[in-house]
């Protein structure tokens, strides 16, 4: 039987040396800074609540701590439960298929479990993986609370998105150096992205060199779709836990607002 | 084990029986931990040379280790939290004022300890565990992420049901209350009405214009006499 060790004794000894390396070649163990490591699994959260987690209980544990995107925050630079299970998945090195429960089929319902499983995306796949597993979330436009040595911000899944993709530093954690998507366009590994939304500029200049007839609607859409209920574009209508302030007949207006896709 | 003859003979002798069998029993017990604990030593020298923490060799028997259900609850140990420097994970032996954990017979001062020492392999092997979890696969994460949704529409449905129930309770006191208002509204136009009728029977029994049957029969008995009334001037 496939197991972990419960701890992250192994992971921190072993992995310098032998221990299996993530899909983009990095060692897992060493992803996130040193002092972050060690504030880490120096911290409560850490020795409580990710003790002997596997791939499944990382669900529980998101949906009952994670409320906030961040790395470390306070004066006492605490890391933040997110910080902690994107640490542990490091050390359970999930695969794809798992990610893909995370972030779809449970990312419908739980946006701070999207939220961790693109973070964790970004730190351990290749590029071309990178694209191709965050860009869909480009149009998941739910509220994220993001709190920082500062102070609490709010935020956006399809920002957070972007920021995993364009940023050098999110969440305490520095960003592997990715090849822009331009160049893995050009060397034919990845195709140019078809979606309805892309790039609002790129879409808008199409429509004015092409003619096509579309007359910058795009735009107007993205503003119903900012709007719109965050289940829908994935086909799939599910009230998640922060959102149950909005009552029903408001998101009944957006997905009214949503339905066509030309 | 104590003997039936105790009643007629010394107690001492009975205490002395005990004593030799202790003494027996704890001669042998000390001669097995001796010999466990010179096992152990060479083990934990082996280990040493080894670069190796000792733990005592697994049987077999031994279960996964899981996570935990929930939180430590430590409400009733706020302000103990960090009393000692984090990573002294070192429990006092014995029952204490603290944290206490049965199966090492240690206590801990705080939860930082005490969790520390949850997660030790030495507290691991005493409560039989591996410190080995089982992985979970995609179709396990699929369901554990149902579950978890199903638990909370069901939380849902039942606070709207007990914000519904409560609704109705409400709504039943309040017909009672008014049942009561009713009831004594009733009452009171009820007593005010009879003591209304019984002043109308006053006045009718004594009133001057009221005429009620038989009331002026004397009258007319007495007219009937050629006497005229006692002031009734109606007639
Ligand atoms: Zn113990």
């Amino acid at each position: 039987m496939a197991t972990h060790r419960a701890d992250e004794k192994r992971f921190l000894d072993e992995r310098g040396s032998s221990g299996p390396l993530a899909p983009n070649g990095l060692n897992p163990a060493t992803i996130m800074e040193k002092p972050v490591r060690e504030r880490i699994v120096d911290c409560y959260f850490w020795k409580d609540q990710c003790f002997a987690v596997n791939e499944a209980d990382i669900v529980n544990r998101v949906v009952d701590h994670v409320h906030f995107i961040g790395g470390t925050y306070g004066d006492a630079q605490r890391p933040s439960p997110f910080l902690c299970l994107a640490f542990k998945l490091l050390q359970l090195g999930p695969g794809d298929d798992v990610l893909r429960e995370y972030l779809e089929f449970g990312g419908e319902k739980f946006k701070y479990l999207r939220a961790l499983a693109l973070f964790y995306v970004r730190l351990t796949r290749q590029a071309k993986d990178v694209y191709l597993f965050l860009e869909p979330f480009l149009k998941d436009y739910r509220k994220l609370k993001r709190r920082g040595r500062t102070g609490t911000s709010l935020t956006f899944m399809d920002e957070f998105v972007d920021d995993l993709l364009v940023k050098e530093r999110v969440c305490g954690t520095t960003l592997w150096k990715m090849p822009k998507r331009e160049i893995l366009e050009d060397l034919d590994v990845l195709e140019p992205r078809i979606s309805p939304l892309g790039d609002i500029e790129d879409l808008l200049e199409s429509d004015v060199e092409e003619a096509d007839g579309r007359n910058g609607r795009e735009d107007s859409e993205d503003d119903d779709r900012r709007r719109a209920s965050p289940g829908s574009e994935f086909g799939e209508v599910t009230p998640e836990r922060d959102a149950m302030d909005v009552d029903e007949g408001e998101k009944e207006v957006a997905n009214g607002n949503d339905h066509d896709s030309s | 084990m104590a003997s039936k003859k105790g009643a007629y003979e010394n107690t001492a002798s009975d205490t002395d029986f005990r004593k030799k069998y202790d003494r027996a029993e704890y001669a042998q017990k000390a001669k097995d931990r001796e010999a466990k604990e010179k096992e152990e030593s060479k083990l934990r020298y082996e280990a040493k040379l080894a670069g190796k923490k000792y733990y005592a060799p697994l049987t077999g028997e031994e279960t996964l280790t899981q996570a935990r259900a929930s939180r430590l609850d430590v409400s009733q140990n706020v302000g103990k939290v960090m009393l000692m420097p984090a990573g002294a994970a070192t429990g006092k032996k014995g029952r204490g004022a603290g944290f206490y954990c049965e199966a090492c017979d240690l206590t801990f001062k705080d939860n930082l300890q005490w969790v520390e020492h949850e997660n030790s392999m030495q507290h691991l092997r005493a409560i039989g565990q591996t410190g080995e979890v089982k992985k979970a696969s995609a179709e396990d994460v699929r369901e554990r992420i149902e579950r978890i949704w199903e638990r909370m529409q069901e939380e849902k449905k039942d606070d709207v049901k007990t914000l519904g129930e409560r609704l109705e309770i409400r709504k039943e006191e309040e017909e009672k209350d008014r049942e009561e208002r009713r009831r004594k509204r009733k009452e009171l136009v009820e007593r005010q009405r009879a003591e209304k009728e019984k002043e109308v029977k006053i006045k009718k029994e004594y009133g001057e214009d009221v005429r009620v049957e038989g009331e002026h029969d004397e009258d007319d008995m007495m007219a009937s006499m050629g006497i005229t009334g006692f002031g009734s001037s109606k007639k």
